[in-house]
């Protein structure tokens, strides 16, 4: 097989150099999603707004924790952080009591965030297909959840 | 893709859709045209950031799932060809593939649950391999590196894919979308290596599949 089989070096950084958060914003990265938050809380952790936690990961707080579906995580005192009466959740502190991993790059304020273990065990557990979002070529989004009433084969491929 | 969309107006069921997901950094730029040249009517995505791959924790391309009518996975393989392949011709052909999926998709589409081919959730759930914190911590790595790549910051997204590839050494998708943005191209020595050291651990490179 040719050396060159598949290979595009021309497309390796072929975009020009655009800061990440021009207005001084924080970038948040979630299975496929940009979330961009306009006000965080100062320090090492990532600190939101707690009405913004619905948009990152779909949980929402409620009396009895942070919920997805049936799941409730109760939220302990260093989730939710009053500040001067500013109140922040702390999200890094919530996805490491969720054992999901992220990686931050705090000079370019840019968070990416695994998937939870705990909204991954329907399907390791049930074999329910994953809640995923995924946009399509002609810009229409797609949820595996929506897809109910038709058989699906979803299939990977790739240029390479 | 020509195939899928074959197997697509074949089956032609207004009840089945296929979501055909082109795992490529490079994006629209080398996925589009591939996908434009099958005339396709099934669902296409361009997955970027390999979202699918990750979610289902398939360690290369084709693999594929088929998701029953209440949501359910019925079945998971990897190497899902559609057909043998052939590439040149006469000694130097290389032919990889196979022609035992697709029938086995067409069955389960007529006869939905008590076609053989479907496998309980116990077998689904068995062979989707359960990815460590590691593993799933080079996804983000991965994905941080794109945002840094949409946005020409080359050294911090070359920082993050070096990242990806540490935490998870043996993702055949990391491996392979690399190698294909480099002038090595992704069939090079550097992958021949790879799957060689592979073989010889006695690692699964795809799972093999019951059919």
């Amino acid at each position: 097989m040719a050396e060159t089989f598949m290979a595009y070096p021309e497309l390796r950084h072929p975009f020009e150099v655009t800061p990440i958060h021009p207005e001084g914003s924080t970038t948040v990265l979630y299975q496929g999603k940009t979330i961009t938050l306009s006000e965080t809380g100062q320090g090492e952790d990532l600190l939101i707004n707690p009405e913004d936690l619905t948009r990152i990961n779909g949980f929402e707080l409620k009396p009895e924790g942070a919920c997805y579906q049936d799941m409730c995580i109760p939220i302990k005192d260093d989730l939710l952080i009053d500040d001067d009466g500013k109140q922040w959740f702390n999200l890094t502190a919530f996805a490491d009591l969720l054992e999901q991993p992220y990686v931050a790059d705090l000079e370019a304020g840019a968070w990416s965030f695994s998937e939870a273990p705990a909204k991954r065990q329907s399907m390791m557990v049930n074999a329910v297909a994953p809640d995923i979002e995924l946009t399509d070529r002609q810009g229409k989004v797609i949820r595996l959840p929506d897809l109910k009433g038709k058989k699906a084969l979803i299939v990977t491929w790739s240029s390479w | 893709m020509p195939v899928w969309q074959q197997v697509y107006e074949e089956i032609n069921d207004p009840d089945f859709v296929i979501i055909c997901v082109a795992e490529d950094t490079g994006g629209e730029a080398v996925a589009g045209p591939i996908f434009d040249a099958a005339n396709p009517t099934y669902i296409q995505i361009v997955d970027e950031n390999h979202i699918v791959s990750s979610s289902f924790n398939f360690v290369n391309v084709p693999s594929a799932a088929w998701i029953d009518e209440e949501g359910r996975i019925v079945r998971v393989d990897e190497g899902t060809y559609s057909k043998i392949h052939q590439i040149g011709d006469g000694e130097e052909a290389i032919t990889f593939g196979s022609d035992v999926y697709t029938p086995a998709l067409k069955d389960w589409v007529e006869k939905g649950a008590e076609s053989e081919f479907v496998q309980s959730a116990a077998t689904v759930t068995g062979n989707l391999r359960e990815h460590s914190f590691d593993q799933s911590k080079a996804d983000a790595a991965f994905r941080l590196a794109n945002l840094f790549r949409a946005h020409g910051q080359a050294e911090q997204a070359e920082q993050y894919w070096d990242m990806a590839q540490t935490l998870n050494p043996d993702s055949i998708n990391f491996i392979r979308q690399n190698l294909t943005l480099s002038e090595e191209g992704s069939a090079g020595e550097t992958f021949m290596k790879v799957m060689g050291d592979y073989v010889s651990s006695g690692k699964d490179y795809y799972r093999p599949m019951d059919l």
